[in-house]
């Protein structure tokens, strides 16, 4: 497993097709929505969602959290423009993910944004973001075809998912767990140094509060927002200031590939 | 939860439909606006933030925010010892795969344990 992910040091294969290339970039992306797109399909079979209904909103939703979000409301009978309001809140974030992947597709057609934009997501972007902060010859050609090969695995295992909830019944609180894991999994990849831990608490606590205080998904967007102000507020004070602060250390970790996307930031 | 809703699946065509536009709209504007004129360069610093800040946030709310109530609540157990198993599994394996699937085991085996 570990020889698939997307390691900017391996020497690429010059004879390598883009599809194949594009492809091994991808596949941890696509092994992991396996099990979180069997657990979503099972989720909204297990609240009413047809098996081609749950085809359709894989595909032009596109997105784990807003589709567990979905699952949940309609058990709880929430009205459809409470879910609709619910949705646009929890899919705010996508605002800023698709801001900060624009300095690298400069000069793209709108016809290209237009495609781009449907089937990113959160995954997608960061594995699309990593190839583009490390490697110089990935484009929006690729980032397309590694956006549009997740949304194939998710797609299918959506229908599947669905598929086995009409024909088993599952606990459905440990299948829920799936898309928490995954999102671990992506803050471990993005911490490169104490501060960012920091940042990793500050953003925890701040969540919690907001959503209290709004008592709604909203509360996400705002303390996102806030905590990754404080980020870059305590980041520049602390480079300007203090240097060689020990909370600008990065962090040595088995995998290597944070230290690559460090080097290409400074 | 269990099935106890009586929607239709027109109902749930036109709520696909409308979330596709909501799900739609922020993922392009932004791209369409950027790709066309510069960015400042403290905003960009300031991106650099967004994904671990909204992550962190995404797992608050799964673990710690009853998902009706919104209130705060400490009662997930075998969900808080999960995470931990995942950050440790995610930071030594580097692989998304192995850390969802161990997440998945850890919780369902916990949660016969402590539930």
């Amino acid at each position: 497993m570990n020889k698939r992910r997307p390691n900017p040091k391996q020497v690429p294969d010059p004879d390598e097709p883009l599809w194949r290339s594009t492809l091994r970039v991808a596949m941890p992306l696509n092994l992991s929505y396996i099990p979180i797109g069997l657990a979503c399909g099972i989720l909204l079979h297990a609240a009413g969602f047809n098996t081609l209904l749950t085809g359709l909103v894989s595909l032009l939703i596109f997105s784990g959290g807003a589709q567990f979000l979905i699952a949940t409301m309609l058990t709880i009978n929430s009205p459809l423009l409470s879910i609709v309001l619910m949705l646009f809140f929890l899919e705010l974030r996508y605002a800023l993910l698709s801001s900060s992947l624009s300095p690298y597709l400069k000069g793209q057609s709108n016809r290209f944004l237009f495609i781009f934009a449907i089937s990113l997501n959160d995954e997608n972007y960061a594995i699309n973001y990593l190839k583009f902060a490390t490697d110089k010859k990935w484009t929006g050609k690729e980032a397309l075809m590694v956006e549009h090969y997740s949304l194939l695995f998710w797609a299918v295992s959506n229908v599947i998912g669905s598929l086995i909830g009409s024909a088993l019944k599952i606990d459905l609180s440990i299948v829920n767990f799936a898309l928490t894991a995954l999102f671990l999994y992506m803050i471990v990849m993005q911490i490169k140094n104490r501060l960012t831990i920091v940042i990793c608490l500050i953003s925890g606590v701040l969540a919690a509060v907001c959503m209290m205080a709004t008592k709604s998904t909203l509360g996400l967007v705002i303390s996102t927002l806030i905590a990754s102000l404080i980020g870059f507020l305590l980041e520049s004070t602390l480079r300007k200031k203090l240097p060689d602060s020990h909370w600008l250390w990065k962090l040595r970790s088995p995998g290597a590939k944070k230290s690559a996307v460090e080097n290409s930031n400074e | 939860m269990s099935t106890v809703n009586t929607w239709t699946s027109m109902q749930h065509f036109w709520l696909i439909i409308l979330g596709f536009f909501v799900a739609f709209i922020p993922r392009f504007l932004p791209l369409m606006l950027f790709t066309k004129r510069a960015i400042p360069e403290w905003f960009n610093e300031w991106m650099k933030y967004v994904p671990v800040s909204l992550f962190t946030a995404l797992v608050v709310k799964d673990i710690f925010i009853d998902s009706a109530t919104y209130q705060l609540v400490f009662g997930h157990i075998a969900e808080m010892l999960a995470a931990v198993i995942v950050v440790v599994i995610a930071y030594r394996t580097r692989s998304m795969a192995i850390s969802v699937i161990v997440g998945l085991i850890a919780v369902f085996l916990l949660s016969l344990v402590v539930a």
